[in-house]
C-alpha cells in the first residue's frame, strides 16, 4: 500500500481489515480443530455411544442395554487388578526417577567443560522407541546368555540363571528397571535446567545470611524449582499411567495376568477378546476421568505459574 | 592514589599457597564428578551398546554362554539378512509415515499456535483442551478410531495411520509453537502490518523466520514421537503396511527369538534417533517439558 | 563494627583482569562508596569482599582477621542487592528472620529482632505479606532491613537503588543515610550513580578499569581532582573541558583559546605554571564556574569574556546555556533570567580560581 488513504477509503480498509482478521483467526485454527475434534471429541461419544450397546465377539447387538457394560466392569477383577498394576509402577517408578534424576541434576549443576556431550549422550535412552527399549532389555535379561545375570554370577560367585521374565517375583523388578533406566535422563534434563535458572542472587543472599547448604537446598531451591518438577511428574505420571511397549515386549502382560497394565488389558478385550462395547465402556471412562485430572490438574498449574 | 600493585605483588606471596590448595581441592573435586559422570554415563548407554553388539555379532556369539561382551570382528551379516528379506521396507514404512504426518503437523498445527498465541482464541479453555489431548492414553482412543476406520476402509492403509499420527501430534505442536510464538515481540508483526502487510504475509515474511529453530526443533520431536509409536501401528497395521518396531515384536516367537533380527532392526531404527538428538542439543530440554522449562 | 583492610587484590576472569591491584583501608563506621562506570571492577571487588568471588591475589582482612579463605557464612558480613534477591516463597518476616533462624538464633529472640528492624526501615505493617505483593521501594526496605537484623560487623550494598524511580531513589537515599547515622556500622555501597556517591559517602572510591583512580572525602574529589577522569564524573551538569595553551604576556599567565580569546590566570596560581609557558592543556571549568557579568564588584580571580549563547534549556530552577569557546561547545550555568533566549551575547564571568588545568598526555590535573 503506497500513498495516503481518502477518508472512505481508510475507513472502509479499517472494517474489511478487521473483519479478516477475525475471519482469519477462525479460518487458521480451523483445520487443526477439526482433526482434533476427531480424536478428541470423536472416541468420546462413539464410545459412550457403544458402550451402552453390546457387542462383542459372537454377536452384534446394537439395542440399548443401558449400563450392563459399566456394571460388568465394576465387577471385573482382572480389570482393577490391571489398574492395581499400573498403579503400583508408577507408585514405585516414578519417585525413583525424580530422586535420581535430581541426583544426577546436583552432579552436573556446577559448571563443567563438557557437560554438552555427557547431556546428549545421557538422553539417548529417552529418546529410543519404547519398545526398543523393551526389547533390549529382553534381550539383557535373558537367562543364559544375557549380561545381566552374567554381572550377578560376578557378585554372587557362581553362575546365576535368573529368569527375570518368567518368574512371578522378579518380572516387576524387570519392568521397573526398564522404565527407570529410560525415563531418568527426563527428569534429570528438566531439573538440571529448572536448577540453572534458580536465581543465582537467592542463593548468595541465602550464604551470606549464614545458612547452611542443606538449608538454602530445601527452604531455597526446592520451592524454586518445584513448578517445573511438578509438570515433570505430571507428564512422566501419565505417561506412566498408559504404560505398554515396555511391558509388550518384556511379558505381554505375563506371566499369567502379573503384569498387566490396564492398557494391555484394554488391548486385549479389544483386539484378542473383541469384546467392543465392552472395551468401548473401559475406554470412555477412561477418557472421562484422566480428562478430568489433566484440566484440573492444568488449571491449578496455571495459577501458581 | 592509585593501587600500588607492587606491594601488592609481595605480599602475595603468603596467600599464594592457600590460593594454590585452594585449586587443588577444586580441581580433585571435579575430578571426582567426571569420574562420577562417566561411570552414570557408562551405565546408562550400556544396553544400547549391548543392543548394537548383538546387531554386529554372529549367531554363535549371541548365542554364547557366558555372554560375548566384544564380538571377535564387526559384521553386517545380520543387517544384510533384513535388507534380503525385505524387511528394510518397514523403515521406509515408519520413515514415509512418520514424515508425512510430521509435515502435515507442523503446518496445521503452527497455524493453529499463531491464532492462539495473538488472538487468544477459545481463550485458556481451548488451549487447556488441547494439551489435555495429548496426555490421553492412546488406547482409549485408539478403540473407536479402529472402528471407524474398519467402516471406512482405512486399516493398514497410509493415510489411515498418517492421519491418525497428525492427529495425535498436533496437540504437541500447537503447545510448543504457542511458545515459540509468544516469545516474539508482537511490534514486528504491528509494524509489518503498519506497512501493509496482510496477516498472511505476516505470518510468512516476519513470524516464520523468527520461529524457524522453534519449528526446527518441534519438527524434529514430532517425527521422532511418530517414528517411535508403537500401540497405534499395531492396531492400525496389519500386513501392508508395517513400521518398525511392530516388525521388531514379530521377530520375539513363541519358541525362539530371532535375537539377531531383532538387534539390527532395532539398530536401524534408532541410528535417526542419534542423528535428531545432535541436531536438537539447544531445544532438548525445552522440547520434552513442554515448554515448561526454557532450557 | 569493623575495619576492612584489602591489600593487593587482583581478581581475573578467565583472560580479564578485572580487579588490577586494589589497596583500601576502611576504619570502623566509616561510609565508603565505590564508584565508578560499568565494567570498572567495583561490583567485582564488593562480591569478593562478600566472598562470593575468590580473589586471586592479595588479601582481605575484616578486624585484622584474614577472610580470604573464609566462606561468606562465616564472615559474618550483610549484603543488599540490586535485585532485592528476596525468597519470593517466604513473608516478609520469614525473608528477615531466615538468617536469624539459620544461625540458629534461639525462638524467642527472633521475633522481637525482626519487629525492632522492620520498625527501623517503617515496614512493620508489612510483616505478614509476600514480596510479589510490594512495591519496589517497599521491597528494598525487606532486603535492608534482612541485613539489618543480623548485627553483621560490615554491610555491603550492591547498587541497591539502581531499580527505583528517580523519586524513591532520592527518598532511600535519605534513609540509607540516616541509617548509617544510627547504626555506625561501616558501610560499603556500590554505586555508578555519582550523586548517590557525593551525598552519602564519607570516603569516595572511584574506580576505572579495576584501579583506583582516587579516593577521599567527596569535597575533596569534587574540588581537588586528580584526573581528567575523576573531574569529570563527578558533577552534574558535568566539567566542560576546552583544549588551550598556556601564554605569558608580561608576568601574567593566561589561556588563549584558538579563537584569539583569552582567560587570566589569577595571581596566587601564576607560581604553579610559570614554567609551562607554551604548553597545551586543557581547561576543566565546570557550569557552575560561570556567571553572566551583572557589573558589581568583581572579586580576584574572575576574569570576563563576550559570549553568544546558542542553546538555551530550562529546567525552572536553574537555566542551561551553551556557547562556543574556540572549537569546543560550553554548558554553564545560569540563574534563571539571567538568559532566555539563543542569540543573546553578554560578558561571562570565569572563576579563574576554581577552574583545573589538565596534562592532555598524561590526562592529570596540574
Amino acid at each position: 500500500m503506497s500513498g495516503p488513504l481518502s477518508a472512505s477509503e481508510a475507513g472502509m480498509g479499517f472494517r474489511i481489515g478487521l473483519f479478516a482478521d477475525r475471519r482469519f483467526k477462525y479460518l487458521v485454527i480451523a483445520p487443526a480443530v477439526f482433526i482434533l475434534l476427531f480424536i478428541g471429541l470423536f472416541p468420546l461419544i462413539y464410545s459412550l455411544v457403544v458402550s451402552f450397546q453390546n457387542i462383542n465377539m459372537m454377536e452384534e447387538d446394537t439395542s440399548f442395554s443401558g449400563l450392563m457394560q459399566y456394571r460388568l466392569l465394576f465387577q471385573d477383577l482382572r480389570l482393577w487388578q490391571s489398574l492395581g498394576h499400573t498403579l503400583l509402577i508408577t507408585a514405585i517408578a516414578l519417585p525413583i526417577e525424580l530422586l535420581i534424576g535430581l541426583l544426577m541434576a546436583l552432579l552436573f549443576l556446577e559448571h563443567m567443560p563438557g557437560r554438552p556431550v555427557f547431556v546428549s549422550l545421557l538422553v539417548l535412552p529417552t529418546m529410543i522407541a519404547p519398545i526398543v527399549a523393551g526389547a533390549t532389555w529382553r534381550l539383557l535379561f535373558d537367562n543364559r546368555y544375557g549380561p545381566i545375570n552374567q554381572v550377578l554370577g560376578w557378585f554372587a560367585g557362581e553362575p546365576m540363571t535368573v529368569l527375570w521374565v518368567i518368574k512371578a517375583n522378579l518380572v516387576y523388578p524387570a519392568i521397573l528397571l526398564a522404565e527407570i533406566w529410560q525415563w531418568t535422563p527426563f527428569m534429570f534434563l528438566i531439573l538440571l535446567a529448572a536448577l540453572s535458572n534458580v536465581d543465582k542472587n537467592l542463593t548468595e543472599a541465602a550464604e551470606i545470611d549464614g545458612a547452611s547448604d542443606w538449608r538454602i537446598f530445601w527452604r531455597i531451591v526446592m520451592p524454586a524449582i518445584w513448578p517445573v518438577m511438578a509438570i515433570a511428574l505430571l507428564i512422566r505420571g501419565l505417561d506412566l499411567f498408559r504404560l505398554f511397549d515396555v511391558v509388550w515386549a518384556l511379558t505381554k502382560g505375563g506371566p499369567g495376568t502379573m503384569t498387566e497394565t490396564i492398557s494391555i488389558y484394554t488391548y486385549i478385550q479389544g483386539f484378542r477378546q473383541f469384546e467392543t462395547s465392552y472395551t468401548a465402556a473401559i475406554a470412555f471412562l477412561v477418557i472421562v476421568m484422566l480428562s478430568v485430572a489433566v484440566i484440573f490438574a492444568l488449571r491449578r498449574m496455571e495459577i501458581t505459574r | 592514589m592509585s593501587g600500588a600493585s607492587a606491594t601488592g605483588a609481595a605480599r602475595g606471596g603468603a596467600g599464594e599457597d592457600a590460593r594454590r590448595r585452594r585449586r587443588r581441592r577444586g580441581r580433585r573435586r571435579l575430578a571426582a564428578r567426571y569420574v562420577a559422570a562417566i561411570l552414570i554415563t557408562v551405565v546408562f548407554l550400556f544396553p544400547i551398546y549391548w543392543l548394537f553388539m548383538i546387531s554386529f555379532k554372529t549367531p554363535e556369539e549371541i548365542f554364547h554362554s557366558p555372554p560375548v561382551w566384544y564380538p571377535a570382528r564387526i559384521q553386517f551379516d545380520n543387517y544384510a539378512v533384513l535388507f534380503r528379506d525385505g524387511d528394510v521396507v518397514t523403515v521406509w514404512n515408519s520413515l514415509f509415515v512418520a514424515t508425512i504426518s510430521t509435515v502435515l503437523a507442523m503446518v496445521l498445527g503452527t497455524l493453529c499456535a499463531y491464532s492462539l498465541a495473538r488472538f487468544k482464541t477459545g481463550g485458556d479453555n481451548l488451549a487447556v483442551w488441547i494439551i489435555s489431548q495429548r496426555m490421553i492414553p492412546p488406547i482409549a482412543i485408539v478403540f473407536p478410531v479402529f472402528l471407524l476406520y474398519v467402516w471406512l476402509g482405512w486399516v493398514d492403509t497410509y493415510h489411515g495411520l498418517i492421519l491418525l499420527y497428525t492427529a495425535f501430534n498436533l496437540p504437541y505442536v500447537i503447545w510448543m509453537m504457542r511458545g515459540y510464538i509468544e516469545d516474539i515481540p508482537v511490534e514486528l508483526e504491528e509494524s509489518a502490518l503498519v506497512d501493509g502487510c496482510t496477516r498472511w504475509q505476516v505470518m510468512a515474511r516476519v513470524v516464520f523466520p523468527m520461529v524457524r529453530s522453534g519449528l526446527f526443533a518441534t519438527a524434529v520431536f514430532t517425527f521422532v514421537f511418530a517414528w517411535n509409536d508403537f500401540i497405534f501401528a499395531l492396531i492400525m497395521t496389519r500386513s501392508e503396511i508395517t513400521t518398525y518396531p511392530v516388525q521388531v515384536t514379530h521377530y520375539f516367537g513363541a519358541q525362539s527369538n530371532f535375537w539377531a533380527k531383532i538387534a539390527a532392526m532395532s539398530a536401524l531404527g534408532t541410528l535417526p534417533i542419534f542423528i535428531a538428538v545432535a541436531f536438537l542439543q539447544r531445544y532438548l530440554v525445552r522440547g520434552i517439558s513442554l515448554g515448561a522449562v526454557k532450557g | 563494627m569493623a575495619r576492612l583492610k584489602i591489600s593487593g587484590l587482583h581478581k581475573y576472569y578467565g583472560k580479564f583482569h578485572a580487579v588490577r591491584g586494589i589497596d583500601l583501608d576502611i576504619p570502623e563506621g566509616e561510609f565508603t562508596v565505590l564508584v565508578g562506570p560499568s565494567g570498572c571492577g567495583k561490583s567485582t571487588l564488593l562480591r569478593t569482599i562478600a566472598g562470593l568471588e575468590e580473589a586471586d591475589e592479595g588479601t582481605i582482612e575484616i578486624d585484622g582477621e584474614v577472610v580470604n579463605d573464609m566462606r561468606p557464612r562465616d564472615r559474618n558480613v550483610a549484603m543488599v542487592f540490586q535485585n532485592y534477591a528476596l525468597y519470593p516463597y517466604m513473608t516478609v518476616f520469614e525473608n528477615i528472620a531466615f538468617g536469624l533462624r539459620a544461625r540458629k538464633t534461639p525462638k524467642e529472640r527472633v521475633g522481637p529482632l525482626v519487629e525492632k528492624a522492620a520498625a527501623m526501615l517503617d515496614i512493620s505493617a508489612l510483616l505478614g505479606r509476600y514480596p510479589r505483593e510490594l512495591s519496589g521501594g517497599q521491597r528494598q526496605r525487606v532486603a535492608i532491613g534482612r541485613a539489618v537484623v543480623r548485627e553483621a560487623r560490615l554491610f555491603l550494598f550492591d547498587e541497591p537503588l539502581s531499580n527505583l524511580d528517580a523519586q524513591l531513589r532520592d527518598e532511600m537515599r535519605s534513609e540509607i543515610k540516616r541509617l548509617h547515622q544510627d547504626l555506625g556500622k561501616t558501610m560499603v555501597y556500590v554505586t555508578h550513580d555519582q550523586i548517590e556517591a557525593m551525598t552519602l559517602a564519607d570516603r569516595i572510591v572511584l574506580l576505572k578499569d579495576g584501579r583506583i583512580e582516587q579516593q577521599g572525602a567527596p569535597i575533596d574529589l569534587f574540588e581537588r581532582p586528580a584526573t581528567r577522569f575523576v573531574a569529570g564524573f563527578l558533577g552534574s551538569p558535568a566539567m566542560n573541558f576546552v583544549p588551550a595553551e598556556i601564554v605569558g604576556n608580561d608576568g601574567d599567565l593566561a589561556l588563549s583559546f584558538g579563537d584569539g580569546r583569552q582567560l587570566v590566570l589569577p595571581e596566587r596560581r601564576r607560581a604553579a605554571y610559570a614554567g609551562r609557558a607554551g604548553a597545551r592543556i586543557i581547561l576543566g571549568v565546570r557550569p557552575e564556574h560561570m556567571e553572566r557579568d551583572r557589573g558589581g564588584n568583581r572579586r580576584p580571580g574572575l576574569d570576563r569574556m563576550r559570549m553568544t549563547i546558542d542553546l538555551v534549556q530550562l529546567t525552572g530552577s536553574r537555566t542551561y546555556g551553551t556557547f562556543r569557546l574556540g572549537e569546543t561547545e560550553v554548558v554553564a550555568e545560569f540563574q534563571v533570567h539571567d538568559v532566555e533566549k539563543p542569540g543573546e551575547e553578554f560578558d561571562l564571568l570565569f572563576d579563574m580560581n576554581r577552574v583545573v588545568l589538565i596534562d592532555p598526555a598524561s590526562d592529570e590535573v596540574i
